[in-house]
């Protein structure tokens, strides 16, 4: 533990190359000695170079080096995170013992930001720089899930398991109905796409990443920034060294609560019987057949003839995870290289639901002049989905696996449930290929103005091989097979310049501008293929010309956009106290209107740093008082290209004992009715069509005291959204539905509060903790026309309102709405107020027995003894009212250990299932259990949505420990040898009783499966 | 390296100045109607919005369930439960959607009428036909829309922007029976006899001409809600019925005539017969419903999806789908009042007892009502069948010619229909009234389960009369659905 290992460099290149150089310059030089040291520990590595030649040393485990000089030659030693100290040498001196001092932190930390990068001081606009030291021994396919709790304004939802499943990413709420709601994710500048599954993107690539959440920093990025910009930088080598390391992860997952099935076969039975007698049907478990299916009677089960088989067991496995990652990062003075693999196998809890990529990243520079520069960035990523994740582990425990001869049971010709059968016959496996390729060249021209031009490519592709066999679906049985084979390729290729110029003018006037243009174009195609027919399964989708021809059915698709853009920005700083920011971008896209192709964003801000005024300075409490306002316009493109257009639609028409194809007027736009049944008709063009507009306000303050040990931030915004992309509706006497227009408003405000402590801060020992705390308030202030929106209007409240989101089945209709005046995605419903017990009077009256003993007594809200639509309210919302999360790192000598805790409070959720739940239907309403809580059981039973399935889900989570610690090592050829563990998702504190409340932004729960408790071991070994 | 620089931006900018989209994999007003093949396909465009679920299905949903012919299964909810008991009003989906699609496929065909109606990029051959038909659609469509709705908008040109969305309400019925006339006139002239399955021809305009006048003269004739109104004379109605519907049952005897075997009309693998002037062509090859058809399901009892034989008097077994729905059970009452017990289209067409493949009795038959047997597919695959709606059948047209013409002309007519289903002819002699009444009941017995029976009740004002539900309508409710609840939401110049 006597040397510090925190980074290291490669001493034996350097020193090759010093021992040439010296080699060839070798006269009147003194050998000069000395050792490098900070803290009072010997520096490993710190470079040793001649002032003014390229002649240079490191130093060894001891922090000693050696080299030749000249009297009078001055020695830049430095090593990273240290500020470069120079030594000059002179005459008769032999040993030089030199300290190093630690750079400052923080507050000269330089930010990137959208075209450029600034001190963090110097930032007018609101931006959270993420710390990679926290997520960096975590294991994920992509980064976004990581990223929960670790910036304020900033809501990640981790709402599938499944192996290499994203997440959902929101930064200061939602504002937009129809258009994406997910923040552009930039990578070394060059924009993406949408924020929530970068799995192109190995996180341990990653160097920072920055957030930019106000619209003075996001609407540089135009008509793509309102939903705010996560930018992200990978690594690159600096310093002047050679430097591999290999890293490797294993991950094991274990369920954190018990699968939610049936484990006694009797009470399953009796449950269904009752089930049924209780809705005046025959009972299911008699010894008879239904529907071609033997159930047996109770008797029969409690004689065990029956299996109670543990499908779980069978369809499930223990999750694991193994990530492996080798870097090798090599630069000089006038080339630096960065290479980098990963291979990253996740293995669901479903058998043979598997998950694997292979990653390579090769990022160099070059300097072709003293003046200019060339820089590429090349990731490309290889990955591979075998989908097996829909198994049935809740199927009937009394059926066997297989029957009398061997092969699998099935209970009837129509049960196509068995798990192991759709394990062996379905097919579901996706091949895809990135690449995110970089070209730039940056050219100083004088000083302080700089050209940089980057042409970005990026070049996606995917195959799908599926088949279901005959045996495996009702559809598969009758069509004997069906095959696919789909292919998908996209590319966008971006070329962007600009020019920066920076210069302080009379020591008080700091001037940056930036001023430069880029065009888009992005393409993406699809071709799909399904064959039917075919003679036995054996050949799967590999021949599928096997099929019948004459049901072959092939569809393709091609689509492209275009994004002009022209941008600038302008920074100036007084006194470095007064900073103004200004930025501007216009945008033309080709998916808008003929009339609106053009959108122009401004964007301004002001920051004054009060801790630089005498004044503040002589009360000297505060080492930093930033003060910030910004107010800005940014845009959502919202739509996919050609919704402007006229278009005609494609049909086929029976005629001439052939199906022709039928073309005309109005295409299928969209669904409505129970299960999707009708289309809607769009087509008719809107040429005036353009985009959502964001304006945002944002105020904030910084402030550091005790010598930069407590750094607080706080923001309050105000996000207001226009021009809503919505469809509306037409009379239908138009021949249409709907059609786009730009209509509605939503308004979210809210406030984040980050605190940052280096609680102890000692040579040996430190502890610091960050709190995050992030409230954000959703409004649908308008949505449109009430009467051309086809709005509906409550009928107690007059509140007017349209369903959104997903319906579902169990209620027969979409639980959620926008609602003028509410957050949106809120529950509208019926309300509950508990059983209706024996004897009482429930309150009203219903034909299907809605008001029998047991049943749920809804509440006849309009006072007429019925309960219809006109009973309903908003009865939940799923947006939180705040999220908070802490983290503490501490770190004693060589080991660290960190705890994070996230929290997500006040939402609500729909518990989807709950009274199809085992657990729930056990403790069900009887004559003699009168509870108030669980009703009887009841299979004809038509659920209306009411506020007993919905529930709250609010929970706080032990998100991560973890322990690391780093074996000092002295072996030459090793640096540094660090083992952790971790445990991810330690545990949950919540009161909701499905498996996990973390769901999506619909707050609906779907059950699956609970989620994992994952327990990580690693090993980072650098060379 | 600057010119490097300069090359690059510039072509950025060279490049990016065209933001203006082209469509692509997909065809629109720029890219179609370029030929003969486009306006072909244009107006299988306008046919197949025929097909759709939501038109296709309400053929029976309103035009047999809320009569006194048919009932759901009593457990059935919804639209149905509200058409069967004549509760059903402006939000009725089912209404909504018969209302939408009727406009959807006169958007189709005004689409095809605008782009050829001058086109010289087709021959004159291929013009004048799809022309024809295109006016042939658009009528068909309005005559829907007039009896179901009464006096609806009228949209006579493609709709392409927002201005064109909102039609203007018709003035009275007199001009959309002057549309429908005008457009059937035009059909007549411009077609020829070209018997097609799943297509309209010459002799399909004649029969539906026949059968819109027919409808305004015994509407006047009974002060029908709104007909009242009308400036034309019923009997002239009459006369130009009988001189239509007299064409198309003289004059193409090689094409159309009556089919002798009355089971041949309903065999689905004969939709050629000489019975069917227009049929819809549905075939259970299609992959999406609409392409084939559900009917069976919706006529046919349940088996508890194990399927089941319908068997016949002389001994023949027919395959049927066994997971029907049973929504469209004939009423008992009807059944059994109202066919004589040798009539073949109550012996042979309804059916209560279903039968294995041996041809036994099911036991016990959970069968819980009458069912038809005019729409069963022996062939289905899965839920796939060929089962089809007879939009326009050679048996309608000339009990229509015998209600038109009177007792001299017609009672021949009436008599051979009734001589194919085994019941004694009418007698000669009746009165015109009386024998106008006969024929009517005629069509309820020969024409049940085929979407017709409404529009009888409706034309003769006995609506009320006839089914016990409807009793205390106001005319208005009796004669007419309302105009669906959105189009009066949405449309400003209603």
């Amino acid at each position: 533990m006597k040397t510090i290992n925190r980074c290291l460099r490669s001493r034996w290149l350097l020193a090759l190359f010093a021992s040439l150089f010296l080699a060839v310059g070798a006269s009147a030089q003194n050998e000069v000695r000395g050792r490098v040291t900070a803290d009072g520990q010997p520096l490993v590595g710190a470079s040793v170079i001649i002032k003014g030649t390229t002649t240079g040393t490191s130093t060894d485990t001891s922090g000693d080096f050696t080299i030749r000089a000249k009297s009078g030659a001055v020695l830049s030693v430095g090593f990273v995170g240290y500020k470069t100290r120079e030594v000059a040498v002179t005459a008769g001196a032999t040993f030089l013992d030199i300290v190093l001092e630690a750079e400052e932190a923080l507050i000269d930390d330089v930010v990137v930001i959208g075209y450029g990068s600034m001190k963090k001081s110097d930032l007018t606009g609101s931006v959270v720089s993420v710390k990679m030291d926290a997520i960096k021994d975590i294991s994920a396919p992509s980064v976004e899930g990581l990223l929960q709790g670790r910036a304020a304004g900033l809501q990640i939802m981790n709402t599938s398991q499944d192996p290499g499943a994203g997440a959902v990413v929101r930064i200061r709420g939602n504002s937009s109905l129809n258009g994406s709601n997910t923040p552009l994710i930039v990578v070394d500048g060059f924009p993406i796409g949408d924020a929530g599954n970068l799995s192109q993107i190995n996180p341990s690539d990653i160097e920072s990443i920055e957030i930019l959440k106000d619209a003075s920093s996001s609407a540089i990025y135009g008509s793509r920034g309102a939903n705010g910009v996560i930018l992200i930088q990978t690594r690159t080598a600096k310093g002047g060294s050679t430097q591999v390391s290999v890293n490797h992860r294993t991950t094991i997952g274990q369920f954190t609560d018990e699968l939610n099935v049936w484990r006694n076969p009797l009470q399953m039975a009796q449950i269904a019987n009752e089930e049924l007698t209780n809705a005046g049907l025959p009972a299911l478990y008699t010894g008879q057949y239904n529907n071609g299916t033997y159930y047996p009677s109770l008797i029969e089960i409690q004689q065990g003839k029956w299996s109670n088989t543990d499908w779980a067991d069978l369809c499930m496995r223990t999750a694991v995870v193994n990530n492996t990652t080798a870097t090798l990062s090599h630069s000089t003075d006038k080339a630096a290289i960065n290479l980098s693999l990963n291979y990253f196998d996740d293995e669901g809890v479903y058998k043979k639901d598997n998950f694997r990529k292979g990653n390579v990243t090769l990022n160099g520079s070059y300097k072709l002049a003293k003046n200019f520069t060339l820089q590429t960035s090349n990731i490309f990523s290889i990955h591979k989905r075998h989908v097996n994740n829909t198994l049935e582990y809740g199927r009937n425990p009394l059926w066997p696996v297989y029957d009398e001869d061997g092969n699998y049971f099935v209970a009837s010709e129509t049960d196509f449930g068995h798990p192991l059968i759709i394990s062996d016959n379905v097919k579901n496996e996706t091949q895809g290929r990135d690449l995110i390729s970089s070209l730039a060249a940056e050219w100083e021209i004088v000083e302080g103005l700089k050209i940089r031009t980057q042409l970005n490519y990026n070049y996606s592709t995917t195959v799908q091989d599926v088949y279901n066999a005959s045996n495996t679906s009702q559809e598969a049985h009758d069509m004997n097979g069906i095959a696919q084979m789909n292919n998908s390729l996209s590319q966008d290729v971006l070329s962007e310049t600009y020019i920066t110029f920076q210069r302080t003018f009379a020591d008080r006037h700091n001037l940056s501008v930036m001023a430069g243009h880029s065009f888009d174009y992005n393409m993406g195609r699809t071709l799909g293929t399904t064959a039917y027919d075919f003679v036995n399964d054996a050949l799967g989708n590999e021949n599928m010309g096997a099929g019948n021809p004459q049901k072959n059915v092939i569809n393709n698709t091609y689509q492209n956009s275009k994004l002009l853009s022209f941008y600038g920005r302008l920074n100036y700083v007084l006194d470095d106290k007064y900073l103004f920011t200004f930025t501007m971008r216009a945008d033309g896209s080709s998916k808008f209107g003929k009339n609106s192709k053009w959108g122009y964003f401004p964007s301004g801000a002001v920051s004054w740093k009060l801790h630089n005024e005498p004044w503040m300075q002589k009360l000297n409490v505060f080492d930093e008082f930033k003060i910030r306002a910004s107010w800005g316009l940014s845009g959502n493109q919202g739509i996919s290209p050609y919704q402007t257009l006229n278009r005609y639609g494609t049909e086929k028409y029976w005629f001439a004992d052939k199906w022709q194809t039928a073309i005309g007027p109005g295409y299928e736009a969209g669904r409505e009715g129970a299960n999707d049944r009708y289309i809607l008709w769009g087509g008719i063009s809107n040429p005036d069509l353009r985009w959502e507009s964001t304006r945002q306000w944002n105020l904030g303050v910084d402030l550091a005291f005790f010598r930069r040990r407590l750094r607080v931030t706080m923001d309050y915004y105000d996000k207001y959204t226009t021009d809503l992309l919505r469809e509306k509706y037409l009379p239908l006497s138009s021949g249409y539905d709907k059609m786009w227009v730009n209509d509605g408003n939503i308004r979210n405000r809210g406030f984040e509060l980050t605190l940052d402590g280096d609680i102890v801060s000692r040579k040996n020992t430190s502890l610091s903790a960050t709190f995050i705390f992030s409230r954000n308030r959703n409004k649908v202030t308008d949505l449109g026309n009430a009467v051309s929106s086809g709005l509906s209007t409550d009928y107690l409240t007059g509140m007017q309102y349209e369903v959104c989101g997903q319906s579902l089945s169990m209620f027969n209709g979409n639980p959620s709405v926008y609602a003028i005046g509410y957050p949106m995605y809120v529950f509208y419903g019926y309300r509950v107020d508990g059983i209706i017990q024996q004897g009482e009077d429930p309150g009203f009256m219903s034909s299907d027995g809605k008001d029998l003993p047991g049943e749920l007594k809804y509440v006849d809200l309009n006072g007429d003894y019925a309960i219809d639509d006109r009973d309903r309210c908003i009865i939940g919302d799923p947006n939180p009212d705040f999220t908070a999360s802490l983290n503490l790192a501490f770190r004693y000598k060589n080991l660290d250990v960190s705890v994070f805790l996230n929290g997500v409070f006040g939402n609500d959720v729909i518990y989807n299932g709950y009274t199809y739940d085992p657990r729930v239907k056990i403790k069900r309403w009887t004559p003699d259990n009168p509870t108030n809580k669980y009703p009887r059981l009841n299979s004809t039973r038509s659920y209306l949505f009411s506020d007993y399935f919905v529930h709250d889900g609010s929970f706080v989570r032990m998100q991560n420990i973890n322990i690391g610690y780093t074996i000092p090592v002295r072996k030459a050829f090793i640096r540094s040898v660090r083992v952790f563990a971790n445990i991810e998702n330690a545990y949950t504190f919540t009161e909701f009783d499905g498996y996990d409340p973390e769901v999506g932004v619909d707050g609906i729960y779907w059950g699956g499966y609970p989620r994992l408790r994952k327990y990580t071991i690693g090993l980072d070994l650098k060379f | 390296m600057k010119n490097l620089l300069y090359i690059i931006s510039l072509c950025g900018l060279l490049t990016a100045c065209d933001l203006q989209e082209e469509p692509y994999g997909f065809y629109s007003d720029d890219n179609f109607y370029k030929n003969e093949t486009d306006a072909e396909s244009g107006l299988l465009y306008a046919y197949n919005a025929l097909t759709f679920l939501e038109y296709s299905r309400g053929i029976f949903y309103i035009g047999d369930i809320p009569t006194e012919t048919m009932s759901p299964k009593s457990d059935e909810a919804g639209d149905v439960y509200q058409l069967e008991n004549w509760i059903a009003g402006r939000e009725t989906e089912q209404l909504k959607y018969y209302f939408k699609y009727c406009y959807i496929a006169i958007n189709r065909a005004n689409t095809v009428i605008d782009h050829i109606y001058n086109s010289s990029a087709l021959s004159e051959t291929a013009r004048r036909r799809i022309l024809g038909e295109a006016y042939f659609l658009r009528a068909w469509n309005y005559f829907n829309l007039v009896r179901t709705f009464g006096v609806v908008p009228v949209q006579t040109q493609m709709v392409a922007e927002l201005s064109q969305t909102t039609p203007p309400m018709a003035t009275g019925l007199d001009q959309l029976y002057d549309l429908i006339f005008g457009d059937l006139a035009r059909a007549d002239e411009l077609l020829e006899v070209n018997k097609v399955f799943g297509r309209a021809d010459k002799v399909a305009a004649q029969a539906l001409m026949a059968k819109a006048y027919l409808t305004v003269a015994s509407s006047k004739e009974h002060n029908v809600y709104r007909y009242t109104e009308m400036r034309r004379e019923p009997q002239i109605m009459y006369d130009s019925a009988a001189y239509w519907a007299g064409k198309v049952v003289r004059d193409y005897k090689n094409s159309y005539d009556f089919d002798d075997n009355l089971r041949d009309i309903y065999d689905v693998n004969k939709p050629t017969g000489p019975e069917h002037i227009f049929i819809m062509p549905i075939d259970r090859s299609g992959t999406q419903e609409g392409n084939y058809s559900k009917l069976p399901l919706l006529f046919l009892p349940s088996n508890n999806s194990v399927p089941f034989y319908i068997r016949y008097g002389n001994g023949d077994l027919q395959r049927a789908n066994g997971n029907g729905w049973g929504v469209f059970l004939c009423n008992d009452e009807f059944v059994e009042t109202q066919f004589s017990t040798t009539d073949k289209r109550r012996t042979e067409l309804i059916h209560r007892d279903i039968y294995d493949v041996s041809g036994n009795p099911i036991v016990p038959n959970q069968v819980k009502g009458y069912f038809s047997s005019k729409y069963v597919d022996p062939d289905f695959i899965g839920e796939r069948t060929s089962a089809r709606p007879y939009l326009i059948r050679f048996s309608d047209i000339a009990l229509v010619y015998a209600e038109a013409a009177g007792p001299e002309e017609g009672l021949a007519y009436v008599n051979r229909i009734r001589e194919r289903a085994g019941v004694t002819p009418l007698p000669s002699g009746m009165t015109v009234d009386k024998f106008r009444e006969a024929v009517i009941k005629e069509r309820a017995l020969e024409l049940a389960f085929e979407g017709n029976r409404l529009y009888d009740l409706r034309r003769t004002a006995s609506v009320t009369t006839t089914d016990i539900k409807a009793a205390g309508l106001s005319e208005a409710e009796a004669a007419y659905y309302p105009i669906p609840q959105r189009e009066i939401d949405l449309n400003p110049n209603l």
